[in-house]
């Protein structure tokens, strides 16, 4: 059961990368904006064409 | 909204202008937020951005389709707002710049904070979940007591966040209630929080009883669920303050001692200025017209559907559009004292008075949460009485396996899942109550202007000049004997974009109509054009019969008023009177409300006549018309009184304090944006019926959540005599928490099933657009 001393520190230590990560990502404007690029790779106009097609 | 013209972005140049709208950041760097006019889909987001940040000197772009502001950081030193604005009309959009004031963005904040907070909540209910489902196991197969005291210290570490700091918004909401001297949602549930966490900290200490920090992080997170889910609804609703930045122009044509015409920032106008506003373009101040004649589009502002003829003298109030210019205006009165500003505060004033809307979920849920408690303190009571030793652990088993989530997940769930499939249907509510109030309204207050009605129709066409010679004889569009009159003036009417033009060239539908050569059109006044060898006008009257002799235009003179004349260089042909055409879905929006009980009303800032006519057509019995805006309210108030519970639904600005006002406002996505930030339901594309559909599906979801808040009670009611007399283990109670959440979200997604779920290809487009 001692190896639980070294796991349990381990999967807390992870728990807080990950918080830390995902804070970090909520601060640099990931989470704002959900649906826009999910659609990015099914546009197919080359940059710079300009041209509206509503 | 008004046809915006291109513009020249060159004013943005001057520095007093720019001062208001960028912003100087740390690093050197300018940022500034624009409003984008034409933002509708995620497209739309994406080829703007690509558009953006192709210029060298941009550094960061953020586009917020839902309240379509763009957030942009460039290098001021390399490039001009200017640039940056071109740029946004060469994609095809029409960019405002806020004021800088507007950068602090309060909702991306909020909605940032509750996420953060709802991730840490989730993480801890999952890992203190893991350890503590190692205490239940040993509940049947015995640990060592050195394990059990680790894992019960392991459970208070994760505990630890999830109670401080994703539990804050209810401890701070608890505290904000209790200084208002009043018990709210929050109180009940910080306290269960409260004693719940600090019961199991003081068994974690002593080392006997039993450890809840699993129930406790899994109840934070469910109930920060329901407040995540109900935040995001409430974010799509449209900012009042950007819908009354788009209602006025940011620039004016300031005329100068020296007779120039300098362009100034509106916020520095002030009375006694002269303006010049050209075709085209809003007044930006209230002020008195010092030319000799125009006229004017007050559609917007008063539901005033003819254009207004205004000679010199006589008022211009901000926001109106000009549609024979250039106009040289004299401000009277600017910014919150004009008439709009009148009504945007109008507005803020019926929002902020609106009855509260007492959410039945809600409440239910704090009355439920208020009973758990005093069940908690009579168990406690009891076992202080028999067994003082357990009786803390009978307490907290009775809090946990009560189970507030199921009770607080039960509204917020249910209206989520009608929000979506309402989306889903092109129906957009930004104010979750509405699904409430909207459940059990009882009457309809309509527009007219915009709302049942949408632009023109040819009426009838007044012939004069016929073959057999009778004059003044009016028939009806598809009459043979209008065939060739109709036919004329379609070839000019295709080429001018007014109204009456365009009823005339959907009146000839697809009919052959001859080619129309040297178009020369005058705006405001009519169109001129050879066709066929003969050389035709049509338009207003002075301008259709200037070729024709006094006389006759005095012989003219005798018709019927109002009307688009179609002359040659001869006489007068035919005079084309124009009816309001009433928006498709209207009659069958009106008759499915009715058949559902509801009464149904128009109430109209337009001429009473026209009002009158309308009604008639669709069968409405009451109407009113000439109304101004705070008579509308007052009529809304009225009813109200009557103990009438009112939906409201318009498009215009003028409409905009009545839709605050009302139980449930409902906008028409193609409306004012002042209309729409006041309202709680957006309907997208031209479907009024979809109200009535709307109204069914919100009583679906309130049954349904009555359904999950009675089954919440049987279960309470078997669970909580079996806690309080100590039967319940901690793993009992944690499974018997989540499985009656469960139990309620899958409940909910009964909504809307019963349906065939077919969906329009342009289902998401809708949805988007309104957003």
């Amino acid at each position: 059961m001692n190896i639980l001393l070294l796991m349990i520190p381990l999967s807390i230590v992870l728990l807080i990368g990950a918080v830390v990560a995902f804070f970090w990502a909520v601060d640099h404007d990931q989470f704002d904006d959900l649906e826009t690029p999910g659609l990015l790779p099914l546009t197919d106009d080359p940059p710079g064409d300009e041209n509206r097609d509503e | 909204m008004s046809a915006v013209l291109p513009t020249d972005h060159g004013v943005w140049q001057r520095q007093s202008l720019q001062r208001h709208v960028v912003h100087r950041r740390d690093d050197g760097l300018a940022e500034t937020l624009l409003l984008v006019e034409g933002l509708r889909c995620a497209n739309c987001v994406l080829r703007l951005e690509k558009a953006l940040t192709a210029l060298p000197s941009v550094k960061r772009v953020r586009i917020n389709a839902a309240s379509r502001r763009a957030r942009v950081v460039w290098a001021d030193d390399r490039a001009s707002l200017q640039t940056l604005l071109d740029c946004v009309e060469r994609a095809g959009y029409q960019p405002l710049p806020l004021e800088a004031g507007a950068l602090d963005d309060a909702r991306r904040d909020e909605s940032r904070a509750a996420l953060k907070r709802l991730l840490v909540a989730g993480f801890g209910a999952m890992q203190a979940m893991m350890y503590a489902s190692v205490l239940y196991v040993g509940a049947i197969d015995p640990l060592g007591e050195a394990t059990r005291a680790l894992f019960r210290w392991i459970g208070f570490l994760i505990a630890a966040p999830v109670v401080l700091y994703s539990a804050q918004p209810f401890f701070a909401g608890a505290m904000r209630a209790l200084r208002a001297r009043h018990l709210g949602m929050d109180v009940p549930i910080a306290l269960a929080i409260a004693i719940v966490y600090g019961a199991s900290l003081i068994a974690a200490i002593s080392g006997h009883g039993e450890v809840y920090f699993d129930s406790v992080t899994m109840l934070v997170f469910f109930l920060l669920i329901g407040r995540y889910l109900e935040m995001r609804a409430r974010h799509r609703a449209l900012d009042l303050t950007d819908a009354l930045a788009r209602a006025t122009p940011t620039v004016a044509q300031r005329r100068e001692a020296d007779g120039r015409l300098q362009p100034v920032a509106v916020s520095e106008l002030r009375a006694g200025d002269r303006v010049q506003v050209d075709t085209g373009a809003l007044v930006p101040a209230d002020g008195v017209s010092e030319s000799p004649a125009c006229r004017v589009d007050e559609s917007l502002l008063t539901g005033e559907s003819r254009a207004l003829e205004r000679a010199q003298g006589e008022p211009l109030i901000a926001g109106s559009l000009v549609l024979d210019g250039p106009v040289t205006v004299r401000v009277e009165r600017t910014g919150a004292e004009t008439t709009l500003g009148g009504i945007a505060a109008l507005v803020s004033r019926a929002q902020a008075e609106r009855p509260q809307l007492a959410r039945a979920g809600e409440r239910a849920a704090a009355h439920f949460v208020s009973l758990v408690l005093v069940l908690a303190t009579l168990t406690a009571v009891a076992w202080a009485l028999l067994n003082p030793a357990s009786g803390l652990t009978a307490v907290v088993a009775v809090l946990v396996v009560s189970c507030p989530c199921a009770f607080a997940l039960a509204v917020p769930a249910a209206i989520t899942r009608t929000l979506a499939v309402l989306a889903d249907r092109g129906v957009l509510v930004t104010r979750p109550d509405a699904i409430e109030a909207l459940a059990g309204a009882t009457h309809v207050v309509f527009d007219k202007t915009g709302t049942l009605t949408d632009g023109l129709h040819l009426g009838s066409i007044e012939l004069m000049n016929t073959p057999a010679g009778a004059t003044g004889e009016a028939v009806a569009p598809d009459d043979p004997a209008a065939h060739e009159a109709l036919g004329l003036a379609a070839a000019l009417a295709r080429e001018s974009r007014h109204p009456i033009s365009r009823a005339i060239a959907e009146a000839a539908g697809g009919r052959v109509v001859a080619q129309a050569d040297a178009v020369e059109s005058r705006a405001g006044d009519g169109v001129a054009a050879i066709v066929n060898g003969r050389r035709l006008r049509l338009g207003r009257r002075g301008f259709a019969l200037a070729a024709i002799n006094a006389a006759d235009v005095a012989a003219a003179s005798t018709w019927s008023r109002g009307g688009a004349v179609l002359a040659d260089d001869i006489g007068p042909i035919a005079v084309f009177h124009c009816g309001e055409r009433i928006r498709s879905g209207a009659v069958d929006a009106i008759a499915s409300l009715r058949a559902q009980g509801m009464t149904i009303e128009i109430a109209s800032g337009d001429a009473p006549a026209r009002v009158a006519g309308i009604a008639r057509q669709l069968g409405v019995d009451h109407w009113q018309g000439g109304l101004l805006p705070t008579d509308k309210l007052a009529r809304l108030q009225e009813l109200r009184a009557q103990g009438a519970r009112v939906v409201a639904v318009g498009d215009g600005i003028n409409d905009a304090p009545v839709l605050a006002g009302a139980d449930v406002a409902v906008a028409l996505a193609d409306g004012t944006d002042m209309a729409r930030a006041a309202s709680d339901i957006i309907i997208a594309g031209e479907r009024l019926d979809r109200l009535a559909e709307s109204r069914t599906l919100a009583q679906t979801t309130l049954r349904l959540v009555r359904q999950n808040q009675r089954w919440a009670v049987c279960y309470n009611l078997i669970a909580i005599p079996l806690a309080a007399t100590g039967f319940v283990p901690p793993w009992l109670a944690a499974i018997g928490m989540s499985a009656s959440s469960l139990g309620v979200v899958l409940n909910v997604l009964r909504i809307g099933r019963r349906r065939s779920r077919h969906k329009s290809p342009s289902g998401k487009q809708d949805d988007l657009a309104s957003a």
